[in-house]
């Protein structure tokens, strides 16, 4: 689905993300970890074509992202609330990406159906403009426009990150459902260890722009991001 | 899509935070350029009954075709300082699947839709019609007024382009000197006459509708330069130029001495040098630092007796320009960290009083700077003297007084590419009282007692403003305290 090849960020000398090569095969879920400025975001950004990479090319289904744009519509993300229209409420922005990607209104029905749960009652049918909804709703907005015109892939940074305990726990149980039901691939960057080791089948750890640690055994995973992490 | 982007853009509008100031400024603005439109349309229709009696040439349209090289020189330069960008938030729609190049074409064609576009149709359609069509007929007419309109078109793209390609570099002041120099200098000095230079061209279009069609292509080339430029650089991220103000930016250690308003200031001037948006109103104090030349070595403004009344404006502007331009969105530049100051201890006195410092600081330099000028006449030097102490006294406080009106937040960290946040026509309305101060001075004295007496009451005003300066300082920082809870909120709401 996605590969990495030769990729470099260097801002000015120095060198941000370097990763020689990488593959994620479709359907998988992928957990990217690393401490602060590891170059999570970075990563994301350069798939997403949001940012140059100096060196090397991104390739979403053998598509080079600086070159075309078809991918795109294979592609979600939600990295920050720059990706929302803030001054409109959540259904008028769900409105107006259904017209971006030429969907019905039924098809969008269906589609916030799947999100009833995560969103509670809380983010549809209100007036409130996004800029306004709490830091947690917003992300809730913006996880299920990621996941808007059934993506082959979606990208989500931090999506645990300020939601409530039960909603993480709904968001996890949509991941795998997707996952499961339409092969969606995931990759998720998270601080959250233990959300991330059960969704995730293969966790990659990142330190300095640069890949130390590609664990696909679920069994030895959490060993070895506790000993990287210090935590027990 | 572009309905979509039409109506996102409509509701953009009315739900900003600040949409009833931006409606009342828009309907002020409207107006104005209903007004100015109108008075081009009735210059455009008196043309040619102007050019006969005043000049009486051999040809009307020959004598006009002579003379619209200039009207383009002016063009380049009014393009550069009022033409901008719609704001658009690109990195909502990036990564959605539109393609870039729609969301470009939108964006640029939309930058067409301006008064600025109709001014040649305003200015010559009416000569095109009055005096071409009689004289060469229906299709010359056409065409020549088809070339006119082009060639200003095309410079509505070529100066989209520059204007981003070199924004903020040296090299923008230096070319739009230079197309001032060139403009006024070279048929004054008697170099050579480039109006008699393009003449030919509009004339040849009076016969041949070949300049229509070479215009054409030009007008299309110039909008691809342009798609092409903004196409390549729709990221994030800013063009891949180093930054030699980032790590170099020294900071002004004399200004420590004035204690926490000191440290602010020195904070406010790093801001100032690692913003390409700030770093623009900086270079544009250069700049207008030569602007004096273009007023002072015109013979139309120097007489044997006394100085023309428009050196005070001139001066206002020499000395005062970074209050004037920077000035006017003093908390905006904070507005992403505000509540940085609002936390600290005595933090928005020491940011209100370190602003002071800086804008006084600029002032004295800019005014040293100008000291040279007193080779054109000791005059100038009296009235560059006379506003700077204006400046210090009096503008500083009514810019910052001003100001204070419902701050907008802005923000600096957005990529100077597609971000014109805050420029625009808009800020140039501030001015309007600014300028009318320090006549409001200087004209009754002038008038009652002499020119020489006008510039000492300057002067004088200016130094009671100075002496009274902890007195009004403290209703700056008075209204700031006032009002930090709405300005805190506006600036968390839009960012």
């Amino acid at each position: 689905m996605i590969e990495v090849s030769a990729l470099k960020k260097k801002y000015k000398e120095a060198t941000v993300l370097d990763i020689p090569a990488l593959s994620i095969p479709k359907s998988e879920c992928f957990g990217l970890v690393g401490n602060n400025g590891a170059g999570k975001t970075t990563f994301f950004r350069i798939i997403l074509d949001l940012v140059r990479a100096t060196e090397g090319h991104v390739f979403i289904d053998g598509e080079d992202v600086g070159q075309s744009e078809n991918w795109k519509s294979k592609v979600g993300a939600f990295l920050d609330e720059h990706m929302l229209l803030s001054y409109l409420t959540p259904d008028e922005y769900f409105d107006a990406l259904r017209k971006i990607y030429r969907l019905s209104k039924e098809d969008l029905s269906l589609h916030l159906e799947r999100f009833r749960d995560l969103f509670n009652d809380e983010i549809l049918g209100k007036k409130k403009y996004i800029r306004d909804l709490s830091k947690g709703n917003l992300k809730k907005v913006g996880i299920a426009a990621a996941m808007f015109g059934n993506p082959e892939a979606v990208l989500l940074d931090e999506p645990f990150e300020n939601l409530d305990p039960s909603s993480q726990v709904r968001l996890k149980k949509l991941i795998l459902q997707e996952k499961e039901l339409n092969l969606v691939t995931f990759l998720i960057s998270s601080h959250d260890l233990n959300h991330v080791m059960e969704i995730c089948d293969r966790i990659v750890l990142l330190e300095k722009g640069v890949i130390i640690k590609d664990l696909q055994e679920k069994s030895s995973m959490a060993g070895e991001l506790y000993a990287y992490f210090n935590v027990t | 899509m572009i309905r979509t982007f039409v109506h996102l853009e409509f509701l953009k509008r009315s739900r900003s935070t600040s949409f009833a100031r931006s409606l009342a400024i828009g309907v002020f603005l409207g107006f104005m350029a209903l007004l100015l439109l109108c008075y081009l349309l009735l210059i455009g229709i008196g043309m040619k009954y102007i050019i006969e009696k005043v000049f009486s040439p051999e040809s009307t349209a020959i004598f006009l075709n002579s003379y619209l090289v200039y009207f383009f020189l002016v063009e380049v330069i009014y393009r550069y300082f009022v033409q901008q960008l719609p704001v658009f938030s690109l990195e909502s729609f990036l990564h959605l699947p539109i393609p870039k190049s729609g969301i470009i074409h939108y964006l640029l064609i939309s930058s067409f839709i301006s008064p600025l576009t109709i001014v040649p149709l305003l200015l010559f359609g009416p000569f095109a019609y009055l005096e071409i069509m009689p004289n060469y007929g229906g299709l010359a007419s056409v065409v020549w007024l088809g070339s006119v309109l082009l060639t200003s078109w095309s410079i509505h793209w070529f100066m989209l382009w520059f204007k981003q390609r070199f924004e903020d570099s040296f090299i923008v002041i230096v070319v739009i000197f230079g197309v001032i120099l060139f403009g006024s200098g070279s048929s004054y000095f008697g170099w050579f006459d480039i109006g008699a230079f393009f003449e030919p061209v509009f004339t040849f279009a009076l016969e041949h509708a070949v300049p229509v069609v070479l215009l054409a292509v030009v007008a299309v080339c110039s909008y691809f330069l342009c798609f092409a430029f903004y196409r390549q650089n729709a990221y994030l991220e800013d063009i891949g130029d180093e930054d030699p103000y980032h790590t170099g930016a020294a900071s002004l250690g004399f200004l420590s001495k004035f204690g926490m308003p000191g440290e602010m200031a020195n904070l406010e001037w790093k801001l100032i040098l690692r913003h390409k948006k700030s770093r623009t109103y900086l270079t544009l104090c250069l700049f207008f630092l030569l602007y004096g030349l273009i007023f002072y070595i015109n013979p139309a403004y120097t007489s044997d007796e006394g100085f023309s009344y428009l050196f005070i404006f001139v001066g206002m502007f020499i000395s005062g320009i970074f209050m004037l331009q920077y000035g006017q969105l003093f908390l905006s530049w904070n507005s992403a960290s505000f509540d940085f100051f609002l936390h600290q201890r005595r933090g928005l006195e020491a940011l209100v009083k370190g602003k002071y410092l800086l804008f006084a600081g600029i002032s004295v330099i800019c005014f040293l700077l100008s000291i040279p000028y007193a080779y054109f006449g000791w005059d100038i030097l009296w009235i560059h003297l006379a506003t700077f102490l204006f400046n210090m006294g009096i503008t500083i406080h009514l810019v910052i007084f001003l100001a204070l009106w419902k701050p907008k937040p802005m923000d600096l960290n957005k990529g100077a590419i597609f971000n014109y946040e805050g420029i625009g026509i808009a800020q140039f309305l501030m001015i309007i009282p600014m300028f009318a101060a320090p006549y409001a001075v200087f004209l009754p004295v002038a008038y009652f007692m002499g020119d020489y007496e006008g510039l000492i009451a300057l002067g004088v005003v200016g130094l009671i403003g100075m002496i009274a300066y902890p007195k009004l300082s403290a209703i700056s920082v008075q209204r700031v305290h006032n009002n930090k809870y709405e300005i805190s909120s506006s600036f968390r709401q839009e960012l």
